[in-house]
C-alpha cells in the first residue's frame, strides 16, 4: 500500500494534534498523558539523534574514511583515522565507572581544545567587538552612514554607555568594612550599581518579553495548527 | 586441715595460703622472698658452705677493724722484739699464733668494749693465750720439746695471745717452762699448733682441722653439742660460720704465727667473769698453803693440782721459773699455778674434781711428759714409755669404761703422791725439759693415759684427736658414754646437744700414737691446717687473715671474692634456723608460685610476684568517688561551654519565603483565557490589529542584506533551533527566505549544529517554502549535522569542505540518510571556504548558538566579516543578540513574529503567517500585559488593604 502525501499529512496532523493536546494537558497538572507525550518525544528524539549521529557523523567521518584508507592502503589515512577512533573509544569508556579513567584522556583533549576555542572566540568575537561597539556608539559618522541622526546616535550612545557602565558597576562587589563592622561598597559604586540595576531590570524585562513573545507565538502556532487540522478535517467532511 | 598463720598485727588466725590478713589486711606473707637457699634448713652436723666474703671487711665496725689492725701491729712489733731478743732464739710454740681464740686477748687489750663481744665462758674454755707465754725467757727448747719442731716456734707470738686466765697457769717459757704444763690452756694453745700433741693426748691421731671449729661452732650456734671428732672429722670445714669477733681473732692469730715467742710479762687483767670458785682458788693459790688454795675447787681439780705439783717436782724447768700470777690470770688458774708452785698447798676451796686432779698430777710429775704435747706430733714430743704413764691413766686405760669420778679419784691420789706437780702436764702444756731437738715418740701408753681425760674436758676441748680416734677412722669409741658423775656445770656443755649421734667418749683411744698425726697438730706453716682452723670464721676474715699472715697487707678485693648474687654468705648460712625435724608450715603464696626471679631488681627473690596476670589479693578494692570536684564558677563555665557546643550543632531554621505559586484555578483560568482568546482569534482569522509599521535598523539591514544577495549566490544558512520553536522561527524566517528566493534565487546551503536541524531544514523547505520548489542538491543543499559544537563551528569556519564533506540526499523518505559529497554538488561547486558565500544567515532560537557562530566565524583565519551576516532568531534571544548588531558584528537581526511581520510587510504580505498570528499575538501580548498589570495592581490593592486593616487593627 502506498501512502499518499495527503494521508501522510493527515496522519502527521493527527499525531501532532494528539500530542499537542497531551502537552496542553499539563495545564491541568502533571498527568500521564503529558508524561506519555514527553516520553514519546524523548524516545523519538533519541532515536533520531542516534540515527543522525551514526549516519551523519560516524559513518561519513570515521567509517568511510577508514574503509577508504584500508582499501587504498594508505597508512597515513589509517593513522589519521585511528586518532578519532581511539578518542571515540576512550570517550565510550565513560559509560563504565571502572573504565571512566581511560576516557578522561579524550575528555581532557575535548575540554582543552574547547576551552581554547571558546576563550579565543569570546575574546575576539565578543569582548573586543562589544567594547569597540560601545565606544563606537558615539561615532556620529558611522551613525550618519547608517542613517542615524545625531540626537538618536548620541542618545543611543549615551544609553548604551551609561547602561554598560552602570551594569558593570552593579557587578562590582568590592566592599570595605565599616566602623560598625558592616560591609558596604563605595558610595559611588553604590549609586552606579543602583543605575545598573535599572538597566539590568530593563534588559531582563526585554528578555522576559522575548520569552513571552516566543512562547506566545508557539502557542499561537499550535492553536493555529489545531484549528487548521480541525478545519481541514471539517473541510474534508463538510 | 589447712595451716594457719597468725597475723602479726591483729593476732587473728588466717589460712596459710593467704597473703593478707582477712581481718586487718595486714600482709601475712613477706613481700620479698627468701634468699636462695635461705629457707633450706640446716641440719645438725651440716656445715655452711664456705663463701668468699673478704670484700665485706670494709663494712666492719670501726672498733673491729681497729682491733684487727692493732692486733696485726702488735704481732709485728712482737715479732721484731722476738727477733732482737738473743736469749730467746726459740720462742714458745708458735702454735699460739695460730690459736683461734688468741684474738680475744688482743681485742681485750685494744678496747675493753670488745670484750663484751667475747663471751667469757668461751674465753675461759678456749683458753685465750696468756701473756706469760710471751716471756722471752721461756726456753725454746722446752717448747720445742713439747710442742714440736724448733722451726715451728721460731715465730714470735704477741703477749696478747695468751688468755688472761691462762697466764697464771702458763709460766714464762724462759723461767719456768715446766709450769706451763700445769696450765690448762696449754692444750688449748697447742690446738693451734697441730703438730704438737698435747701432753695428755694419748691419741696420736691427727685431729681434723675443723674439729676445733666444730665445737666452737656448735657453741656459737647454741647447739651446745660438743661433737666428737668422729662426727665431724670427715666433713669439710669452712670458716664461713665464724663470727666477726672470731675472725678478728683469726687475724691476730695469723699475725702471731709470725711472732711465736711467748711472754709471761704481759698478763692481761683478770676477767671479771671468772667464777667465784675460781677466784677463790686464785686466792688460795696466792696463799702459800696449797691446801687452802683449792678448798673450793672441785675434787678432780684438786687432784689435778696434786698431780701438777708432782710433775713440777720432776720437771725442774717447769717448777722453778713460774712468775707470779698475773692479775689478769683467772683466779682459779692462778690458784692452780700457785698450787704448782707449792704442791703441798692444795687449795681446799678448789672443787673436788680439781683437787682430785691435783693428786695424780703431782704424782705424775715425773711422768708429765705423758701429758705434754709432742712438739713434732711424732715421737719427739712423747718420749715417755709405758712406764711413764700415770697410774690414773693406766687405770683408765685398763678400764676405759670407768666413770669420770673414778679416774678423778685416781688423779687425786696420784697427785698426792707427786706433789711437785701442781698441775697435770696435760694442763700445763709445758714442754718437758728435754733440750733435744727431737723428742722420742710418745709411747702408746701415754696415749692411753690421755684417754683418762674427763669427758667434760674433752667436750669443752676441741674435738681433736686427743680424745678421739685417729682421723679417718671414725670408729665408735669404746665406752663413749659420758659419765653421769660429771659435775652439772660441765654437763651443761654436753647437755646442749645430748643427741649427738657419734659422740666419742673421752679417752677412747684405740690406735697407737704414732699411727696417726698428733692431736692439736697445727701446722702454722701449713696452709691447709691453718685454713682448716679458721673454717669457722667468716670467709672474708679468713682470707684477710691469710693475706695478713703473709704480707700483713689486706688482700685486695677482687671479683673472685665477691659473693654471687643471691648467695648467702656462709656466716648467714650459719644463722639459718636449724631443721629440728619438724617442718614448719610453709606459707605459700596465693598463686603457689615459688619461682625464683631471674631478672630485674627482684633477681634471686622467690615468690614476689604472682605468676598469673591480674592475680591480685582478695582484698576488696577501695571505692573512689568519681564526682568531679569543681566550684560553682567552673560548673557555670562548663555549662556555658556546653550550651555553645549545642548551639553549634543545633540546626538553624532558614528563613524561607513563601513561594508564589499559581493556584490551580488561576492557572486554569489563565489557560482558559489564553486558549479561548487565541483560539477565537485564530479561528476567526481576525485582523484587528494592524501590522507593525516602520522597520527597525536591524530588520532594515537584514532586508537590505536579502536584497543585496547576488542572484543564485550560495547562501549559508545555519538552522540551530529546537523543533518546539518552529512556529516562531518559521514565522520570522519564512518572509525573509521567501523574499530572498523570490528575488535572488540563492543556493541555500543548510547546516546545523543541532541533530534535528537537518530534518527542520527539510521541513522548512518542504513546508513554508514548498511553493518555491527548491530541490536538494540543486537549489539547496542540506549538509546535515555539524558535530563538535564550537570546535565544529571553528573547524567549519576554517575548512568547511573537510568538516562537512557530505550532504543529505534529498528524498521523500525522511529516514533516508544517504550521504553524498556536498562540495561537488551544484550548490557548492567550486567553493572551498565560507568567504565564498554571498550571505551568512543564522536561524536560531538560542542566543548562545548565535554567539558561537558569530565568535568563531569572526576569529577564523578567513573571517567572514565581509559577508553579510544576518541572524533570524527567536524573540527570546533577540535581547542578547542585539548588542552584536549594535556592535556591527552582524548586519541584520530578525527576531520573532515581530520581525517576520515586518518582513511580510516588505514582502507583499507573503506568506501571511505573521498576519494570521498577529492578532492573536497582539491579543496575547495585551492579555499578558493586562494580566501582569492587573495582577500587580491587584497585589497592590491587597497589600494596601492589609496594611489598612492592620492600621485599623492598631
Amino acid at each position: 500500500m502506498v501512502i499518499s502525501p495527503d494521508q501522510i499529512n493527515l496522519l502527521t496532523g493527527v499525531i501532532g494534534f494528539l500530542f499537542t493536546l497531551l502537552i496542553f494537558s499539563y495545564v491541568l497538572g502533571d498527568n500521564p498523558l503529558f508524561r506519555v507525550a514527553v516520553y514519546i518525544f524523548i524516545g523519538v528524539s533519541s532515536g533520531y539523534i542516534a540515527a543522525v549521529a551514526w549516519w551523519q557523523v560516524i559513518m561519513p567521518r570515521l567509517v568511510y574514511p577508514l574503509m577508504s584508507a584500508i582499501v587504498s592502503g594508505s597508512m597515513i589515512e589509517m593513522g589519521l583515522m585511528a586518532v578519532p577512533l581511539l578518542g571515540a573509544l576512550l570517550i565510550l569508556m565513560n559509560a563504565s565507572p571502572r573504565l571512566m579513567g581511560m576516557g578522561r584522556v579524550a575528555m581532557a583533549f575535548l575540554v582543552g581544545v574547547g576551552a581554547a576555542v571558546t576563550i579565543a572566540g569570546a575574546l575576539i568575537g565578543t569582548l573586543i567587538p562589544q567594547i569597540m561597539g560601545t565606544i563606537n556608539a558615539f561615532d556620529l559618522n558611522a551613525a550618519t552612514t547608517r542613517g542615524i541622526g545625531f540626537v538618536e546616535a548620541v542618545s543611543n550612545g549615551v544609553i548604551i554607555l551609561v547602561g554598560t557602565v552602570l551594569t558593570l558597576a552593579y557587578f562590582h562587589f568590592g566592599a570595605r568594612p565599616k566602623a560598625d563592622g558592616s560591609m558596604h561598597r563605595l558610595g559611588l559604586i553604590e549609586v552606579l550599581a543602583w543605575g545598573g540595576r535599572v538597566f539590568i531590570g530593563i534588559a531582563l524585562g526585554a528578555v522576559f518579553a522575548g520569552v513571552y513573545a516566543a512562547a506566545l507565538t508557539a502557542l499561537i502556532e499550535r492553536i493555529s495548527s489545531l484549528i487548521n487540522f480541525i478545519t481541514s478535517l471539517l473541510g474534508n467532511f463538510l | 586441715m589447712a595451716n594457719v598463720i597468725k597475723c602479726p598485727v591483729c593476732g587473728e588466725n588466717n589460712l596459710s595460703d593467704q597473703e593478707f590478713c582477712q581481718y586487718c589486711q595486714a600482709r601475712l606473707q613477706p613481700l620479698t622472698g627468701n634468699l636462695k637457699g635461705a629457707d633450706a634448713p640446716l641440719t645438725p652436723g651440716e656445715l655452711p658452705t664456705k663463701k668468699s666474703t673478704a670484700d665485706l671487711e670494709a663494712v666492719l665496725p670501726q672498733w673491729l677493724r681497729d682491733a684487727r689492725s692493732s692486733a696485726r701491729e702488735a704481732s709485728d712489733e712482737e715479732a721484731i722484739q722476738a727477733a732482737q731478743a738473743p736469749q730467746v732464739p726459740q720462742t714458745p710454740p708458735a702454735s699460739f699464733g695460730a690459736d683461734l681464740l688468741a684474738g680475744l686477748h688482743s681485742q681485750g687489750q685494744a678496747e675493753d668494749d670488745e670484750e663484751e663481744y667475747t663471751p667469757d665462758w668461751l674465753t675461759d674454755i678456749t683458753g685465750e693465750k696468756p701473756k706469760t707465754k710471751k716471756s722471752q725467757t721461756e726456753s725454746s727448747e722446752v717448747r720445742w720439746v713439747e710442742l714440736g719442731d724448733k722451726k715451728d716456734f721460731a715465730q714470735p707470738e704477741p703477749a696478747s695471745d695468751t688468755p688472761s686466765w691462762l697466764t697464771g697457769i702458763t709460766p714464762p717459757a724462759a723461767q719456768q717452762p715446766a709450769e706451763e704444763k700445769n696450765d690448762l690452756t696449754d692444750w688449748f694453745r697447742d690446738t693451734s699448733d697441730s703438730q704438737k700433741p698435747i701432753s695428755f693426748d694419748s691419741s696420736p691421731s691427727t685431729p681434723p682441722a675443723g674439729e676445733m671449729q666444730d665445737w666452737l661452732h656448735s657453741m656459737g650456734a647454741d647447739e651446745g653439742s660438743f661433737n666428737d671428732s668422729g662426727s665431724t672429722a670427715d666433713e669439710p670445714l669452712t670458716s664461713s660460720d665464724t663470727p666477726d669477733w672470731l675472725r678478728a681473732m683469726d687475724a691476730e692469730n695469723a699475725a702471731k704465727n709470725a711472732a711465736p715467742p711467748l711472754s709471761s710479762s704481759g698478763v692481761p687483767p683478770a676477767s671479771s667473769d671468772t667464777p667465784d670458785w675460781l677466784r677463790a682458788m686464785t686466792a688460795e693459790n696466792d696463799a702459800p698453803s696449797p691446801s687452802a688454795a683449792s678448798s673450793d675447787a672441785p675434787d678432780w681439780l684438786r687432784a689435778m693440782d696434786a698431780e701438777n705439783a708432782a710433775q713440777n717436782a720432776t720437771l725442774p724447768l717447769s717448777s722453778s721459773g713460774i712468775p707470779p700470777a698475773s692479775s689478769d690470770t683467772p683466779d682459779w688458774l692462778n690458784a692452780m699455778t700457785a698450787e704448782n708452785d707449792a704442791p703441798s698447798a692444795a687449795s681446799e676451796d678448789a672443787p673436788d674434781w680439781l683437787r682430785t686432779m691435783d693428786a695424780p698430777e703431782k704424782s705424775q710429775s715425773a711422768d708429765s711428759v705423758s701429758f705434754s704435747e709432742t712438739a713434732s706430733g711424732e715421737s719427739d714430743a712423747l718420749p715417755s714409755s709405758a712406764g711413764d704413764t700415770p697410774d690414773w691413766l693406766k687405770g683408765i686405760e685398763s678400764n676405759a669404761s670407768s666413770s669420770d669420778q673414778d679416774w678423778l679419784k685416781g688423779l687425786q691420789s696420784e697427785k698426792s703422791e707427786e706433789p711437785a706437780q701442781d698441775l697435770p702436764s696435760w694442763l700445763s702444756a709445758t714442754p718437758p725439759p728435754a733440750p733435744k731437738q727431737e723428742v722420742p715418740p710418745p709411747a702408746p701408753e701415754q696415749d692411753a693415759d690421755a684417754l683418762d681425760i674427763p669427758s667434760w674436758l674433752k667436750a669443752a676441748a676441741p674435738q681433736s684427736s686427743i680424745f678421739d680416734e685417729p682421723d679417718g677412722e671414725q670408729q665408735e669409741p669404746a665406752g663413749a658414754a659420758p659419765s653421769s658423775d660429771t659435775n652439772d656445770w660441765l654437763n651443761a656443755f654436753k647437755s646442749v646437744e645430748p643427741e649427738t649421734p657419734q659422740s666419742v667418749p673421752a679417752f677412747s683411744m684405740e690406735q697407737p700414737l704414732d699411727s696417726a698425726p698428733p692431736a692439736f697438730v697445727d701446722d702454722a706453716q701449713s696452709s691447709a691446717n691453718g685454713e682448716s682452723l679458721f673454717t669457722e670464721m667468716p670467709d672474708w676474715l679468713s682470707i684477710v687473715d691469710d693475706s695478713a699472715s703473709r704480707e700483713s697487707i689486706p688482700a685486695p678485693i677482687t671479683n673472685v671474692d665477691a659473693i654471687a648474687p643471691g648467695d648467702l654468705p656462709s656466716w648467714v648460712q650459719a644463722m639459718r634456723p636449724v631443721d629440728a625435724g619438724t617442718p614448719q608450715p610453709v606459707s605459700t603464696s596465693l598463686s603457689g608460685d615459688r619461682a625464683v626471679e631471674s631478672r630485674g631488681a627482684l633477681v634471686g627473690l622467690q615468690g614476689v610476684l604472682p605468676a598469673v596476670q591480674g592475680f591480685a589479693p582478695t582484698s576488696k578494692p577501695k571505692a573512689y568517688s568519681i564526682k568531679m570536684q569543681a566550684s560553682e564558677e567552673q560548673l557555670a563555665h562548663a555549662a556555658l561551654l556546653e550550651q555553645i557546643l549545642e548551639a553549634e550543632t543545633a540546626p538553624v531554621p532558614i528563613g524561607s519565603f513563601s513561594v508564589l505559586r499559581t493556584s490551580r484555578g488561576l492557572r486554569w483560568l489563565l489557560a482558559f483565557l489564553f486558549f479561548a482568546i487565541l483560539t477565537t482569534v485564530l479561528s476567526m482569522q481576525t485582523q484587528i490589529f494592524s501590522m507593525p509599521v516602520g522597520l527597525p535598523l536591524e530588520v532594515s539591514d537584514a532586508l537590505q542584506v536579502v536584497q543585496s544577495i547576488p542572484e543564485g549566490a550560495p547562501v549559508l544558512v545555519v538552522f540551530d533551533y529546537e523543533p518546539a520553536r518552529t512556529g516562531e522561527i518559521e514565522s520570522a524566517a519564512v518572509p525573509m527566505f521567501d523574499q530572498m528566493i523570490l528575488l535572488r534565487h540563492p543556493h541555500l546551503i543548510f547546516i546545523s549544529t543541532h541533530e534535528t536541524g537537518a530534518i527542520l531544514v527539510e521541513r522548512f523547505i518542504s513546508g513554508p517554502l514548498a511553493g518555491h520548489n527548491y530541490q536538494s542538491g540543486v537549489e539547496y543543499l542540506n549538509l546535515g549535522y555539524l558535530p563538535g559544537g564550537q570546535m565544529g563551528v571553528r573547524a567549519f569556519a576554517q575548512d568547511p569542505v573537510v568538516t562537512a564533506p557530505y550532504a543529505l540526499a534529498q528524498s521523500s523518505n525522511l529516514l533516508n540518510f544517504a550521504l553524498t559529497p556536498a562540495w561537488n554538488l551544484p550548490p557548492l561547486q567550486g567553493m572551498t571556504s565560507l568567504s565564498q558565500f554571498a550571505a551568512f544567515i543564522i536561524v536560531t532560537d538560542n542566543a548562545e548558538s548565535a554567539r558561537v557562530w558569530i565568535e568563531q566565524t569572526t576569529a577564523a583565519p578567513n573571517p567572514i566579516s565581509e559577508i553579510p551576516f544576518v541572524v533570524i532568531s527567536s524573540a527570546q534571544a533577540a535581547p542578547v543578540i542585539q548588542p552584536y548588531y549594535a556592535a556591527q558584528q552582524i548586519n541584520g537581526l530578525v527576531s520573532g513574529l515581530y520581525g517576520g511581520a515586518l518582513f511580510e510587510q516588505n514582502n507583499a504580505g507573503r506568506p501571511g503567517t505573521a498576519r494570521n498570528y498577529w492578532d492573536a499575538y497582539s491579543i496575547g501580548m495585551l492579555l499578558a500585559m493586562a494580566l501582569i498589570l492587573g495582577g500587580g495592581l491587584l497585589n497592590l490593592a491587597l497589600g494596601l488593604r492589609d496594611r489598612a486593616a492592620a492600621r485599623e487593627a492598631k
